[in-house]
């Protein structure tokens, strides 16, 4: 599928180029309008991406694939992802994961049937202050999990409800 | 003078040096995996740890302090420091693993954390025997792991491109292969892929690592994580002999190394000259392995009635010398080769000269735009400068083709003019036509004589490149007639087991029936009763720049030790010997 970046979003690269020195710099934040306008970073977006800026498809590659943020694949609509780093781990991460994953029928990095959810292993949120938690489609922290509360946030999003839980805003992506 | 102090000994210094080249260049070792002259500086191996100090200086006098037995009072980094990525500064204290405690630790530490994912399978891996890893490993690492649980698994046989393998779980993540494609041939082609212990280097997807240069990453990766899908699992390092030569497959005279082992050349790889090639070649001379190996003419051909048959070396000279005799100089036309070397080229001049033939003849074999402006040239010949240098005529193809059709005889020396469609078969067949070839080819084919010579890996010879370096080979096989042992200059691989049952250097069918040109024209000329007689390439030279003005000064032994040596242009071409 050939994917385009629309004038709007254009106008935004350029501003963003703008701001850093070097084109390689905008990598990033570039991967984030892409990632905004189609739902996720597959390689045909990586290399629209690279062709826009003029850079190296592999470079765009490697760094879309050190971040869990960028997803390199369609996704479910809600991408639950699930911290199974030290702290997390400790206080029961895996087993909030093994919980999420016998509610949903799918293992991590799997998608639903239905293209509700997805789940994804990932490393620190930098939360271990509420280990174990998640993070909704790079948006919202679910902290101080137990497997009612995991029970909780899934009836809540398969409702269209909001989560109610703190927001924490992060530059460049789109905050609903 | 600027000094440092390196395991308490002093160095002085001048200019500016990263430390851990500065330690390489004094003879000195601090293990290193990520570091290489030619490229950036990530620093992330982490293996080449030092401790670093600087002297204290009093403000006021400028003068060093100094403690109450005098010594200098050294303020040492609050870390460690990795010695590849910092500035020798004057008066610089350092202490490698030699020296300090911490250091050794440190460097066995690093190890024992890079290893901790490595599989380990030296004995199956192409690497073993020239692998850092390995090497280091045993003279800086741990004797074992405290890592007790499973390894990380990454893919293993990727085919990265046509020419590269990768095998991710060897991967130390040194970023050498990426700096490579990034920094040196340009075309990024790689990148490093997923992160933590995860990562390891691979291709965008969908496209494919086929680099010019790609297979130099294999040279450059620090452990058996890269491997040459064409040479992979052929032969171990140590079963092999290394010989210097030079790149014959175009003109910029890239300087490599000849792997041999039972009289097959098993691998070509760069070897560094600062002037020409730095540490990097392209992954098309690697291919003139086969040049060496394979369809090459053994024992000399005669064409009767339109067949070719083998004849023996008396009945080639036989019959060529009667050919000579039958016409007069100036009927016979030599053809000289830009792909053959400088002494080869000369002795055909000379043979020429003394019949009172026509100055011998020859045309470049350019390519346009094949060169990218790195190692490939336009020029697909090794020695087209030497033919200039010398005083060979030159010609257009379409003039030489006139030539040749316009002549009785011809003696044609090393090349392929009917494949490279300087001329066609028909032109070669109406002369009575000799061919000196190494390689059997459509030229060779249609040829009335065809003797066997020896190659770049079977003969010195020197070739003059683009920039008109004059560079040279060192015999590297052996042929039916010469001998490693005789050959002082021909690496003789492990002395232990020279003739014995354990010497791999066996297989009679591997040496092929041919022998220098200037050896055959020395009987040649003994035949014919001309005044001309070499031994070796070397002989040659010696005559050469003797009587060649534009060699003057070039002697085998100059360029070993220059690796190399530009000629002066001269401005009278014509010389003749
Ligand atoms: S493949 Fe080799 S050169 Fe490339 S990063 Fe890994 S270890 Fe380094
Ligand atoms: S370990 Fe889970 S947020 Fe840090
Ligand atoms: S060589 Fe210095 S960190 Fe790798």
């Amino acid at each position: 599928m050939a994917y385009e970046f629309t004038e709007e979003d254009l106008q935004e690269i350029e501003k963003i180029k703008a701001k850093y020195p070097e084109v390689k710099a905008a990598t990033l934040p570039v991967l984030w309008v892409a990632q905004n306008r189609f739902g996720h970073v597959e390689p045909d977006v990586q290399k629209l991406v690279a062709d826009t800026l003029g850079l190296p498809q592999a470079h765009v590659h490697g760094v879309a694939s050190f971040y869990t943020q960028y997803y390199k694949e369609k996704k479910g609509e809600h991408v639950l992802d699930v911290c199974t780093c030290l702290s997390c781990q400790l206080c029961g991460g895996y087993d909030i994961l093994e919980h999420l994953e016998n509610k949903l029928g799918i293992k991590a990095g799997e998608t639903t049937e239905d293209g509700k959810f997805s789940i994804q292993e990932v490393e620190c949120l930098g939360a271990c202050g509420y280990a174990p938690m998640l993070q909704v489609t790079n948006d919202q922290y679910v902290n101080n999990l137990t497997p009612e509360k995991v029970d909780d946030l899934i009836e809540t999003l398969k409702a269209g409800k909001e989560p109610e839980y703190d927001q924490i805003g992060m530059p460049l992506r789109k905050v609903k | 003078m600027p000094e440092v102090f390196i395991d308490g000994k002093r160095y002085e210094y001048e200019g500016d040096h990263q430390l851990l080249q500065f330690i390489l260049d004094q003879g000195l070792e601090v293990p290193f995996f990520c570091y290489h002259p030619s490229m950036s500086i990530p620093a992330n191996c982490r293996q080449c740890m030092v401790k670093v100090g600087q002297p204290v200086k009093d403000r006021e006098s400028g003068e060093y302090e100094l403690d109450e037995n005098g010594d200098r009072v050294i303020r040492w980094f609050p870390k460690l420091q990795t010695s590849c990525n910092i500035k020798v500064a004057d008066g610089m204290v350092v202490h490698t693993q030699e020296t300090d405690e911490l250091v050794e630790r440190a460097q066995k530490d690093t190890l024992e954390f890079i290893l901790a994912n490595h599989p380990l399978d030296c004995p199956i891996c192409d690497q073993a025997g020239e692998c850092p890893l390995q090497i280091q490993t045993y003279k800086y690492g741990p004797e074992g792991s405290r890592f007790e649980v499973k390894k990380v698994h990454k893919p293993k046989r990727v085919q990265l491109g046509p020419r590269v393998i990768l095998d991710a779980e060897r991967c130390i993540n040194c970023t050498r292969c990426v700096r490579f494609t990034d920094e040196i041939s340009e075309t990024h082609q790689l990148t490093i892929v997923s992160r933590g212990d995860k990562n390891y280097p691979t291709t965008a997807p969908g496209t494919e690592f086929d680099d010019n240069y790609s297979l130099n990453t294999v040279d450059i990766c620090p452990v058996g994580a890269l491997t040459s899908a064409d040479f992979r699992f052929k032969a171990r390092v140590w079963e092999m002999n290394q010989t210097p030569s030079i790149d014959i497959t175009n003109g910029k005279g890239t300087n490599i190394d000849l792997w041999t082992r039972d009289n097959l050349v098993l691998r070509i790889t760069p070897r560094f000259n600062e002037d020409v090639n730095d540490h990097w070649m392209p992954d098309e001379g690697r291919e003139a392995y086969r040049v060496f190996n394979e369809n090459r003419v053994s024992k000399p051909a005669q064409n009767l009635d339109g067949e070719q048959v083998k004849s023996s070396w008396n009945n080639a000279l036989l019959t060529l010398a009667e050919k000579i005799e039958e016409h007069d100089g100036k009927e016979v036309l030599f053809v000289g080769s830009p792909h053959a070397s400088v002494e080869e080229n000369y002795v055909l001049m000379s043979v020429a000269n003394l019949l009172g033939a026509k100055n011998p003849v020859f045309t470049p074999h350019i390519e346009e735009g094949y060169g990218d402006g790195f190692l490939l040239t336009d020029d697909q010949a090794p020695n087209t400068n030497g033919c200039r240098a010398l005083g060979l005529d030159e010609l257009s193809a379409a003039d030489l083709k006139k030539e040749i059709t316009g002549a009785k005889m011809v003696v044609l020396l090393n090349d392929q003019l009917v494949d490279r469609n300087v001329v066609s078969a028909k032109d070669i067949e109406t002369p009575f036509t000799t061919v000196f070839a190494t390689n059997h080819s459509e030229t060779s084919k249609v040829a009335d004589l065809v003797i066997p010579i020896t190659t770049a890996a079977e003969h010195a010879a020197s070739y003059v490149n683009v920039d008109n370096r004059a560079q040279r080979t060192v015999a590297a096989k052996e042929t039916k007639y010469t001998n490693r042992r005789l050959d002082i200059e021909m690496s003789e691989g492990r002395l232990d087991r020279y003739g014995t049952s354990f010497d791999n250097w066996v297989t009679e069918d591997n040496k092929v029936d041919c022998m220098p040109f200037w050896n055959f024209t020395s009987q040649l000329a003994d035949r014919l009763g001309l005044d001309l007689s070499y031994d070796t390439g070397r002989d040659v030279m010696n005559e050469i720049s003797e009587k060649v003005p534009a060699f003057k000064g070039v002697s085998y032994s100059e360029m070993d030790a220059n690796s190399g040596i530009v000629l002066e242009e001269t401005s009278d071409k014509t010389v003749k010997s």
